[in-house]
């Protein structure tokens, strides 16, 4: 209570001046309000903790020597040390896993968008015979068994096992992204393809030059939301890539811990320098992140 | 929008122009072009999708391992024998089930909860209402090595925060290293850590549809804030609990990642997902010979999945009879 009246009265003084500063009697409703308000913080604060704690413990870890870690692993560093950062960054081949990383995300997600919109396009407008039951497909896959391993079967007999080009083929589809962007493409004007065609315009250019700008909050939900799956993939990664240059960071941070073990404050700086960049983007992204998520969740 | 045939004439509603397909190819784009340039998209959809997804029940029925070269043979309902029926190893396979629904109960139960009550806390008027927004949903970017990495760290046995803050209550535990137990439920924990984000905000979308006139009518009724929580938000807020239910309970029982990450593959923690995974490429300890039983691990996923679909048609019926039960 106290903590909440303190913190406003300055501010009230502030903008209403001197006079309005002292409020004897709050009226009840108020005063039940500011209750309320406290103890939705109280709350909040708690958790918050929890949400903080081990990226605190995280971000101090790696500024410590090993053993300033051993003796009191839970204390503040003694000073500013980058050492951790070089060492990690120098021992495991971070560079390559996140070259590795950003070929995979782009070329899978590049393919995976542009022929999802080709798919998309003519579903939505009813433009295919059958694309009603295409799109039914595209809905049932989501409740389909897993299949994880008839796709290792065939890319092992593709030939496939272990090589870039079979890592990317595993994420060039995404059932949930045609979702989005059907229910997307249903809101454009139907009368736009048909002054297209009768300008001479080409389905193909009118597609990627007329809708697809047309969709761009679409598109970019789907981006974001198969590129960030790509990204953080770890199983696949340890079951199709056995070649430590062929590993992106999620995998490259698993050996890594394999061989670091017990020597956390590397291994912490190493978290840290793959998280930030992925935190920095969340920032930036989380509207669509959040409005891929909730697609279609709350219509009923 | 085109002149409609009817005109201005006010008599007649007026109606959107129908576009006939064939008109629309008959004038400039080939009617062959849209199937062509979907193909590429729907081809590898079938073969990299849905056609593996059908051929595991296939792959269930046979002995294939996952070494190039090796004949794959027919051997009927041998897996499912084996997996469910057969030995220790069935005892074994039979408590991983049975430890796949408590670990969907607990995180199911308890991330709807929190996902609620922060939703319902940051729906309010309420100052730093985006930081914790923001918070709380980042750990689900963050993906499981880095999930897994960053408590494994806190869970540190010795001196770490969690193993010090305990001991202030005079509890010592090797936490993750301990007892199955004990490792299994810090799984629980840090899957919902991770998860809960996803929840809050298909709650948040859900509360933001409903209009704030039917605050305003029922404060006006004298309603306090508990009644306004249980009249209004949560019977409009089905579709959000439905999709959260269903979204946590079928996430939960296929979810395994992170106690690889967290765990390994330790006995008397596993879930199916795990036992997939591991008898399928080779990550049990076992020897050689005994890994990369492809078809056996095919079996366990079909079983897997048997136990996601029956999870999930219970829930949905149960939820739509809830419903109907709302809306009247």
């Amino acid at each position: 209570m106290t903590a909440v009246e303190t913190h406003q009265a300055p501010r009230k003084a502030k903008e209403h001046g001197p006079e309005r500063t002292v409020r004897d009697e709050p009226p009840g409703w108020l005063v039940r309000l500011r209750r309320q308000k406290l103890a939705s913080y109280v709350i909040l604060v708690v958790f918050a903790v929890l949400y903080i704690g081990p990226l605190l413990m995280l971000v101090t870890t790696a500024f410590k020597t090993l053993p300033e870690f051993f003796q009191n692993p839970t204390g503040m560093p003694e000073s500013l040390r980058f050492e951790n950062f070089t060492e990690a960054w120098n021992e495991a081949q971070f560079a390559r896993y996140l070259v590795n990383s950003v070929v995979y995300t782009t070329v899978a997600t590049a393919v995976c968008v542009v022929t999802s919109v080709l798919v998309a396009f003519p579903i939505a407008r009813g433009y295919l015979k059958g694309g009603r039951y295409i799109l039914l497909l595209y809905v049932i896959a989501l409740f389909l068994p897993p299949a994880l391993i008839p796709q290792f079967q065939l890319i092992l007999n593709l030939g496939l096992f272990n090589t870039r080009a079979g890592y990317i083929l595993l994420f060039l589809v995404n059932p949930i992204g045609i979702i989005i962007l059907v229910n997307y493409i249903k809101a454009i004007p139907r009368e736009l393809d048909e002054s297209a065609a009768i300008d001479g315009c080409g389905y193909y250019r009118f597609v990627f030059k007329i809708i697809v700008p047309l969709i761009r909050p679409a598109i970019a939900t789907v981006t974001v939301l198969h590129a960030i799956g790509l990204w953080n993939e770890l199983v696949l990664a340890i079951i199709y890539l056995t070649n430590d240059d062929l590993y992106p960071v999620t995998r490259g941070l698993i050996a890594f811990e394999g061989l670091y073990g017990a020597n956390w404050p590397p291994m912490a700086a190493a978290v840290l320098i793959l998280m930030t960049p992925m935190v920095v983007l969340f920032l930036f992204l989380q509207r669509y992140i959040v409005s891929g998520l909730t697609a279609g969740a709350v219509k009923g | 929008m085109r002149e409609s045939p009817t005109g201005g004439n006010p008599g007649i509603p007026h109606t959107t122009t129908v576009i006939h397909r064939s008109y629309l190819f008959a004038r400039g784009w080939r009617s062959a072009t849209p199937v062509l340039l979907l193909l590429p998209g729907f081809l590898l959809y079938l073969v990299m999708a849905v056609g593996p997804s059908l051929a595991t029940a296939v792959y269930s029925f046979t002995d294939a391992t996952g070494i190039r070269g090796i004949a794959i043979n027919w051997i009927g309902f041998e897996n499912y024998d084996e997996f469910l029926l057969r030995g220790a190893a069935s005892r074994d396979n039979i408590a991983a089930l049975r430890r796949t629904v408590y670990f969907c109960l607990f995180v199911t139960v308890i991330q709807f909860g929190i996902g609620l009550l922060f939703a319902v806390l940051l729906n309010q008027k309420i100052r730093g209402k985006k930081f914790f927004r923001t918070l709380f949903f980042m750990p689900v970017i963050l993906g499981v090595a880095i999930q897994g990495l960053i408590w494994k760290l806190f869970l540190l046995p010795r001196g770490g925060p969690a193993a010090e803050f305990f001991q202030l209550f005079g509890w010592t535990s090797e936490l993750l290293g301990g007892q199955p137990r004990q490792a299994f439920a810090w799984v629980i924990v840090v899957q919902i850590w991770a998860n809960a984000g996803i929840t809050m905000v298909i709650f948040l979308a859900g509360m933001q549809t409903i209009p704030n006139e039917l605050y305003e009518a029922a404060r006006i009724d004298g309603a306090g804030k508990w009644q306004l929580f249980r009249n209004v938000t949560w019977p409009l807020l089905t579709p959000a609990v439905n999709t959260n239910l269903l979204l946590n309970i079928i996430g939960s029982l296929q979810a395994w990642q992170l106690f690889l990450v967290l765990i390994g593959y330790r006995p008397g923690t596993q879930v199916l997902g795990y036992l997939v995974f591991a008898e399928g490429f080779g990550q049990t300890s076992g020897s050689v010979a005994s890994a990369f039983r492809q078809g056996y691990a095919a079996a366990a996923s079909i079983a897997l999945f048997i136990l996601v679909l029956v999870f999930a048609l219970v829930t949905h019926a149960w939820l739509s009879r809830r419903e109907k039960r709302y809306i009247g």
